[in-house]
């Protein structure tokens, strides 16, 4: 099966590599895996407190070519945008953007996975921030 | 197991399982592995037990004593011993045989979605999978890790074939329309989690061996 050029292209020049520190409670982390084909995919992003906006985004993915064409797009869609309108991102935007065949489906899936926990990461670092500071 | 059937031969009604009792002919074998053996449906299997009965049952059914015989027998003594070999290799590993009972009570093995493993594995996996990046790369540094991921899992798999024996016996005496079920679902998740954790370690194994090459 042949990738999509644009696949080959966050293949082979991945965006925003790398990882944030986790224990920034600026920092939302997502850590997915899909078992049967053994991809498990880390992403991570930084959010401005004040405006809620994604002001930065990482990944770093062990699997196929559209597992990390899909992580790699993730984090270029993430960056700029509120946890809100994050939130909204479908795996169906992944799949048209990158061309996946239906066999590649499950990747743009995991990324949207990723997305989903990195966001609940967050909110629950927060939610439980703000509760503590409450009591204090 | 009942399997009351016709014999081929003389017709007579309640055959008996691998010889008709009338006429002593050898019967079509039974598909089943456990009625095959003449065992109950039981996922904890005395294995003594079962390779007495697969030893005198080999010798029952091997082709050689039906040389003489009609082709229908020769021909079923050919599947029996078939079957016989692949009964035995399933139900004497726990594994497979619990695999076995779960894909005949309906259970689909093998499919599962990304949170079927649990967080805290999803770490040791993403953990592991950079170290053998940097083996990949290079970095015999990272051996003493790897020693010691192998072992955890090692001792990851040992827990869960441990809480199997318990799910297996707590199984097999419940009642059948009691809450077989539940357990079943619970072992189909255990043998998932087992799956990917033994999969690990051959990935370890086999990344280890290929940079000893």
């Amino acid at each position: 099966m042949a990738y999509s050029d644009k696949v080959l292209d966050h293949y082979n020049h991945p965006r925003n590599v790398g990882s944030l520190d986790k224990q920034d409670p600026q920092v939302g982390t997502g850590l997915v895996g899909a078992p049967e084909c053994g991809d498990v995919m880390k992403l991570q992003i930084k959010v401005n407190p004040a405006t809620g906006i994604i002001e930065d985004a990482k990944f770093k993915t062990f699997g196929c070519g559209s597992a990390i064409a899909s992580s790699s797009l993730a984090t270029e869609m993430l960056k700029g945008r509120t946890v809100d309108e994050a939130l909204a991102i479908k795996n169906t935007e992944i799949v048209n953007e990158l061309s996946l065949p239906p066999v590649k489906i499950h990747c743009s899936v995991l990324a949207e996975d990723a997305i989903k926990a990195a966001i609940s990461d967050y909110k629950t670092k927060n939610g439980v921030a703000a509760e503590t500071a409450q009591t204090a | 197991m009942d399997h009351e059937h016709n014999c081929w031969q003389c017709g007579s009604a309640d055959a008996g399982s691998l010889f008709c009792r009338y006429c002593n002919s050898l019967q079509a074998p039974i598909p089943d592995y456990y009625a095959f053996f003449g065992l109950p449906r039981t996922l904890s299997v005395d294995t003594d037990e079962l390779q007495n009965r697969f030893y005198s049952m080999s010798r029952l059914l091997h082709p050689d004593r039906f040389t003489r015989r009609s082709e229908q027998e020769r021909r079923y003594s050919l599947e029996a011993s078939s079957i016989l070999n692949d009964a035995y290799r399933v139900l004497r590993d726990p594994i497979r045989r619990a695999e076995y009972v779960l894909k005949e009570a309906g259970y689909e093995i093998g499919e599962q979605r990304s949170k079927d493993v649990p967080p805290e594995l999803l770490e040791e996996v993403f953990e592991l999978n950079m170290a053998l990046d940097e083996l990949r790369m290079g970095d015999d540094g990272v051996l003493p890790q790897l020693d010691e991921m192998r072992r955890r899992f090692l001792e990851m798999l040992a827990a869960i074939d441990a809480a199997l024996e318990t799910k297996f016996q707590r199984h097999d005496t419940r009642p059948d329309d009691g809450g077989k079920a539940e357990v079943l679902e619970e072992i189909k998740s255990a043998l998932h989690r087992r799956r990917y954790i033994r999969n690990l370690v051959n990935e370890v194994d086999r990344q280890l061996s290929s940079r000893n090459a």
